[in-house]
């Protein structure tokens, strides 16, 4: 059994009471139906079904219909039915929701890993996007995926200071919870993710915005931010963290600092960033404090004076000289080096820098991975990726192209709830209380049910990683690391076409 | 007349095609690094500059650093005067000694008339050897003139006929080295490159730190008029060869250059236009490069060069006198494209041979991202020195008072330049001319304006007051009294004090301190007074004053007990016995002595004061700091009741974190003090360096002098801030701390200074910069401008707001801490006006955000 099995939590089932289980598509029967059951008798799916006894078929089953593509079969319900009495047409609501990074089926996928705490198959549509680009264009080369694994068997864990010295902080699933702030999202969705990360040895991130006192408790879990506008750094806040997080730049947004527009500036959050409510807040683009390389080493030197066993991680976007950036941060004496890729972002990031900034992680990662492995030092320093990493495959890519974890923020909200509608931004936008730190709003989220469903979503991420280490023949996750050779690039069919 | 300088850049139309083919992305990328310069009216060894490289150690990455020296020794350099002076010191480094012999063959003996040539002597000292992690390479200097018929040949052959001969011949030595760099360099992978070629001038650089060249090359003792050193922080791990180091070289010159540059794309274009190509692995070569297109191919003077490098713009633009902006937007126009953008800080030591002149120059770039700090020292020995960091440059004073007793361990005056501005151009010229056997030493800004001291002091009492001061003795002044009235009473003898009775005066300080602890406490303030107080010194000069009180506040500390003994409630630590004692006694005074302490780690002192805060002391005395940094850093929540004091050069950081404490700097302090303070109380009685109390959520500030670039920026909550003299720029940018009336934060600018007799006067104006209060959503400023000079173009997001009498009993209370703390009367100087005593609000004025409650400045009238 491997070391750190015992840290794996209970996943439990919790589903939504806002949520309503999605379908692809909608089979609808008319009042012409004659209940002669033929249907019933021919769906192998179990669409429709009437129970003895009853004399009339029960409403479709629509969440089990494969979809048009059944016309070509010879159990085919609809081309059967004597009445004409059947119909099957696409879900409008499956085709609103989702979007080509984020499609419906993934949106889906995540909702039920973390209503269930199950993982789906590795060739689940869910697993992918459809981005045209990224990871969508990256699949594993998948060996045989045994049906079963013992879980207990394999180690997903990750160390996050791998230097000689200090101390050794090891978690067991190779994500943790990047930095959103009070104020961008709801103090029960800090606290949601702090207690998940609790829940499985990790950590969650503070933000920049305030470090609120009911996250105090999970302290040892929480990663504390110190971003350009300073908001809400103390040093009682950097005391406590066991890691310090520098944020010199986000992939969704390089060089435009960070935004809380007034709408989102409520007199709560204005209190906790001890600025003036309702007014724009604007984190400068960069330090104003460091504009050079001795300047960073002086930062991270300034918060080692304040806690020096907190471990340094510094956040970096990913311009073409990442490599320089990776290694400076390394010698400035960080432990982890963070790179921030461009698929990231909420709603708040505006969509022209979003993409279209930051280099692609996935070139990123090998570089930084290659070159500091060149230098001689790749074994000391912790390499994390984020910036759109939306699945358990993504997190294994990023692994396989030479980060040894990932950093998932987006994915946790989905698994919240969150249905991408993308009005983050705005004070009261957020449906589902996620984004928002309206008073009435948040209370929708009981922060045990948030806990609990990403729980649940890290536990089927773990089920996925081991079951796609035994298809490699591994039993760690961090043999899949640098392993681009089971990495096979496939522009897909919209490419092709 | 005037030659046509393309004529120069068609010589060089060879050039680009040796442009190395590799891309940027392989070349290394810069940080930053710490930089040194100091220009003397005598010539000073080498060993001067190694403290200070040290003390910027931690600038520096061990992975480049370098030196330049002007001015050298004819005996030192073995030939006689008139060589040194007119040949060209050309030196190859040979990364691979064996190519010496081909190098010479292809090049030096066919192009120059060489009048002697030798191996620079190295080090066989195997501690030396041992810390560098590349050997440096075998440099042989060559004293050089060219051979007239290939000068002949070449005027002939790259059409430079109308070009002065000499000039002519500056260019062929500037096209044979860079053919030889081209050769040996570029084509055949780093086997020796020209390390610098100039008259008078040599740069030494290695792989490892600025301070083993010096050591390696056994420059301890070679004595030279103006020095440059550098600590090299490339990006880069595996740097083998030294041919990125700094500085570059240019005909004549050396540059060294802190920072990099957002555009180095198109000043690479820019400069191939020029037919101008680096040929080294590193960005920052083109900065030199630069420099020696405006000044040999355009022959600028210094201000024109200074205005292409870094432009003046915006609002200092129009506030350029008239005649001047044409001339400057023509240079602007002509050479915007090569102006470097971004974080820079250039120091420059080069030889003006036509002129006959050695010089040392520093120039910031316009926004002011990078530290600087310029000193001067006047007396029999005059010197000029340009930091990154002011401990540098004390560093170098206390080793060269070392050697010349009339230069004392504290500058006459340290400023800060203001980038791109009108006022200074943000540019300081250090020139040394003959003067008779020595050189007399000038200091200039941009526009030539002189940097006067004024000093008037007897210059054989300012020599005699040099040695040490030695134990006993006994002075009418202090035999009774407590520190206050002592001090009251020095400043009516010193006048018509002498060395001799000064020199009593400090001995039987520091004897009468031994008696007992409240004796000790007496004298400690008595002599902080002294230090911090701004008064007529007679004829002894005021940094000698400081430099002898200091001295013995480190006397009577350094001879307390070390581990609290003798029931005495003072305790000393120092970098031997860093163990901190329990507290004992009343009111315990934890004394810590920096010499010899880190500048940073959990081996440093600011560790010390943490242990000690924690083992129930709740005042610390740091003495003789030399730049060491987060002093009252990591004190956490609750460190009311302590009080931290610092004597000598506290370093960056300071304060910064700071909740509840309070710390006291006696002298100048720092880069980046009192980021995120949430509160507590900071008292500098000198100047602050960039981006003070950044993020700053709270907290008391006093600051005696002035604040360099971007104060308070992104500050929340209610920090409530004097600062007495001024800043560069971009005072308190997105500020937003609530209502100042209502428990919010103000700055309250005083816009003054002192004359060298100690008065109070007011500067010319409050606030010189372009940005003040931008994008500001709270809190204010309270500019003390009598003469309404502060305009509405300087604000942006903010307005003049009124000053009402709830205003005024805001600040007040500050203003009579700031009197206490400065001795700056309010009623006696912040509230006259024309010589008259004056209303609050004639003085004051309100600056708040636009979006402010209150009603703007102009419907103002019911006056206070």
């Amino acid at each position: 059994m491997s070391e750190q099995y015992d840290c794996v939590p209970e996943a439990s089932w919790i589903p939504s009471e806002k949520l309503k289980f999605i379908n692809r598509y909608v089979v609808e029967r008319k009042d012409t139906c004659i209940s002669c059951g033929l249907c019933g008798s021919l769906c192998p799916y179990g669409v429709h079904q009437r129970i003895e006894g009853h004399a009339k078929v029960l409403p479709p089953y629509s969440q089990r219909c494969i979809g048009p593509t059944c016309a070509s079969n010879d159990f085919h319900c609809v081309s059967h039915c004597p009445t004409n009495s059947l119909s099957v047409r696409e879900s409008e609501t499956f085709s609103a929701l989702g979007d080509v990074r984020w499609t419906t089926d993934m949106i889906l996928a995540t909702w039920h890993m973390a209503e269930t705490g199950e993982m789906l198959p590795l060739d689940h549509p869910g697993n992918t996007g459809r981005a045209g680009g990224g990871f969508d264009h990256l699949h594993f080369k998948l060996g045989d995926v045994p049906e079963k694994v013992d879980y207990a068997e394999f180690s997903t864990a990750i160390d996050l200071n791998r230097r000689k010295s200090g101390e050794r902080r090891r978690i067991a699933i190779p994500v943790y919870g990047g930095g959103m702030s009070y104020g961008s999202v709801s103090l029960h969705t800090m606290v949601a993710r702090a207690k998940a990360a609790k829940a499985w040895g990790t950590y969650t991130c503070t933000g920049e915005g305030g470090y609120p006192a009911e996250l105090v408790p999970f302290k040892d879990n929480v990663i504390t931010q110190i971003a350009t506008g300073l908001f809400g750094v103390k040093e009682e806040t950097i005391m406590r963290a066991p890691i310090v997080e520098f944020k010199y730049a986000q992939g969704a947004k390089p060089g435009l600092g960070g935004h809380l527009l007034g709408d989102k500036n409520t007199p709560l959050v204005a209190k906790m960033r001890e600025a003036v409510p309702n007014t724009s807040l604007f984190s400068p683009f960069p330090f104003h404090s460091v504009y050079s390389v001795e300047d960073h080493k002086k930062h991270l030197d300034w918060i080692s004076s304040i806690n020096p066993q907190a471990l340094l991680s510094v956040k970096v976007s990913t311009p073409n000289d990442v490599e320089m950036v990776a290694i400076g941060s390394y010698y400035a004496g960080a432990h982890i080096v963070h790179l921030d890729g461009g698929y990231g972002g909420t709603g708040a990031a505006p969509e022209i820098a979003k993409k279209n900034i930051a280099m692609p992680i996935e070139y990123a990662i090998p570089k930084v991975h290659k070159f500091l492995t060149n230098e001689g030092v790749r074994e000391d320093v912790t390499l994390i990726a984020s910036g759109g990493m939306r699945t358990a495959l993504d997190v294994a890519k990023a692994i396989a192209l030479g980060a040894d974890g990932v950093v998932i923020g987006t994915a946790e909200m989905v698994a919240l709830g969150c249905v991408r509608c993308g009005n983050c931004e705005s004070g009261r936008g957020c449906p589902r209380g996620i984004a928002t730190t309206d008073p009435v709003l948040y209370l929708q989220m009981d922060t045990n049910w948030g806990a609990q469903r990403l729980t649940n979503l890290f536990s089927a991420w773990r089920k996925q990683w081991c079951h796609l280490l035994a298809s490699f023949g591994m039993k760690d996750i961090t043999e899949l690391r640098g392993r681009t050779d089971l990495l096979r690039y496939d522009a897909g069919e919209e490419v092709r076409a | 007349m005037t030659f046509d300088p393309m004529k120069l850049i068609k010589s060089r139309e060879w050039m680009p095609e040796c442009a190395p083919t590799y891309s940027r992305l392989q070349t290394e990328a810069e940080g930053g690094c710490g930089v040194v310069g100091l220009a003397a009216s005598v010539g000073l060894p080498g060993k001067h500059i190694l403290g200070p490289l040290i003390k910027m150690h931690n600038r520096g990455n061990g992975k480049g650093g370098g030196i330049a020296a002007v001015g050298l020794d004819h005996v030192q350099m073995r030939v006689p005067k008139d060589i040194l002076d007119d040949h060209y010191l050309v030196q190859v480094a040979y990364v691979d000694p064996a190519f010496r012999e081909e190098l010479e063959r292809e090049f030096i003996d066919v192009s120059y008339k060489v009048h002697t040539r030798y191996q620079v002597e190295e080090s066989d000292d195997p501690l030396v050897l041992s810390a560098l992690p590349v050997r440096p390479p075998q440099v042989w200097r060559y004293f050089v003139r060219a051979l007239p018929e290939r000068l002949q040949e070449f005027v002939q052959k790259r059409g430079l006929q109308e070009l002065e001969a000499r000039r002519a011949e500056d260019e062929f030595v500037n096209q044979t080295s860079f053919a030889i760099n081209h050769k040996y360099y570029v084509q055949k992978g780093m086997k020796a490159f020209v390390m610098s070629h100039g008259r008078d001038m040599i740069i030494m650089k290695v792989v490892g730190y600025a301070e083993d060249v010096i050591l390696f090359y056994r420059l301890e003792n070679m004595t030279a008029h103006v020095w440059i050193g550098h600590q090299r922080y490339p990006t880069k791990g595996k740097v083998w060869h030294p041919g990125g180091a700094h500085p570059f070289m240019g005909l004549d010159e050396g540059l060294v250059h802190n920072g990099d540059f957002a555009n180095y794309h198109s000043v690479s274009e820019y400069l191939a236009q020029k037919n101008v190509v680096p040929l080294f692995l590193t960005d920052t070569e083109v900065s030199v490069l630069l420099f020696d297109l405006l000044n040999r191919t355009y022959q600028y003077p210094l201000e024109y060069i200074i205005e292409a490098l870094a432009p003046t713009t915006e609002r200092d633009f129009h506030h350029l006198p008239e005649e001047k902006k044409p001339l400057y937007q023509a240079i602007q126009r002509t050479h915007i494209h090569g102006s470097p953008d971004g974080p820079w800080f250039f120091i420059i030591a080069r030889n003006c041979f036509y002129q006959d002149k050695f010089q040392l120059i520093g120039i910031t770039d316009p926004s002011m991202l990078r530290p600087q700090v310029f000193a001067l020292v006047e007396g029999e020995v005059q010197i000029g020195l340009i930091g990154s960091e002011k401990q540098a440059i004390d560093s170098a004073l206390s080793s060269i008072a070392e050697e010349h007793p009339s230069v004392p361990r504290q500058a006459d005056v340290y400023w800060n330049a203001r980038g791109g501005s009108h006022t200074d151009g943000g540019a300081f010229v250090f020139t040394l001319e003959k003067e008779g056997a020595h050189r007399k030493l000038s200091c200039t800004n941009k526009f030539s304006a002189p940097v006067q001291l004024d000093l008037d002091y007897d210059r054989q009492m300012d020599v005699a007051l040099a040695a040490p001061l030695r134990p006993g003795g006994t002075d009418l002044l202090v035999e009774a009294g407590n520190g206050e009235e002592m001090f009251q009473r020095f400043l009516s003898a010193l006048p018509g004090m002498d060395a001799d009775a000064f020199r009593s005066l400090m001995q039987a300080t520091v004897a009468r301190a031994s008696r007992s602890d409240t004796d000790l406490r007496e004298m400690l303030k008595f002599l902080t007074l002294a230090i911090d107080r701004r008064y007529p010194s007679g004829i002894i000069r005021r940094s000698r004053i400081t430099d002898k009180a200091l001295e013995a506040v480190n006397l009577i500390l350094r001879s307390i007990p070390k581990a609290g003994a003798n029931g005495s409630s003072f305790c000393l630590v120092d970098n031997l016995d860093r163990n901190v004692p329990l507290a004992q006694g009343t009111d315990p005074v934890l004394v810590v002595d920096c010499r010899g302490f880190p500048m940073e780690g959990e081996e440093g002192p600011s560790f010390v004061i943490r242990d000690g805060h924690k083992k129930g002391y709740h005042h610390v005395i740091m003495i003789d700091a030399c730049g060491q940094r987060f002093f009252g850093c990591g004190l956490g929540p609750g460190s009311q009741g302590l009080k931290i004091e610092t004597f000598g050069t506290s370093g960056d950081y300071l304060a910064s974190g700071l909740a509840g404490g309070e710390i006291e700097v006696h002298g100048n302090a720092q880069d980046q003090l009192g980021q995120i303070m949430a509160s507590g109380k900071l008292v500098v009685h000198g100047d602050v360096g960039q981006t003070f109390m950044y993020g700053a959520k709270g907290g008391e500030a006093y600051i005696m002098g002035n604040a360099a670039g971007r104060p308070l920026i992104n500050a929340v909550g209610r920090p409530r801030v004097i600062i007495n003299g001024t800043c560069l720029d971009y005072l308190a940018e997105s500020f937003m701390a609530g209502d100042p009336l209502n428990g919010g934060g103000f700055v309250v600018l005083n816009g003054m200074t002192f004359d060298p007799s100690g008065k109070p006067v007011d500067l010319p104006t409050p606030y010189p910069g372009g940005n003040l209060f931008s994008l500001a959503s709270g809190g204010a400023i309270y500019v003390r401008d009598p003469l309404r000079k502060v305009t509405g173009d300087q604000l942006n997001g903010g307005r003049f707001g009124r000053m009402t009498e709830e205003d005024w009993r805001t600040i007040l209370p500050l203003l009579q801490e700031n009197e206490r703390l400065f001795g700056i009367s309010v009623d006696g100087f912040l509230l006259q006006k024309d010589g008259k005593e004056a209303r609050p609000s004639e003085v004051y004025r309100k600056i708040e955000p636009s979006t402010a409650k209150g009603k703007p400045e102009d419907v103002l009238e019911d006056d206070i």
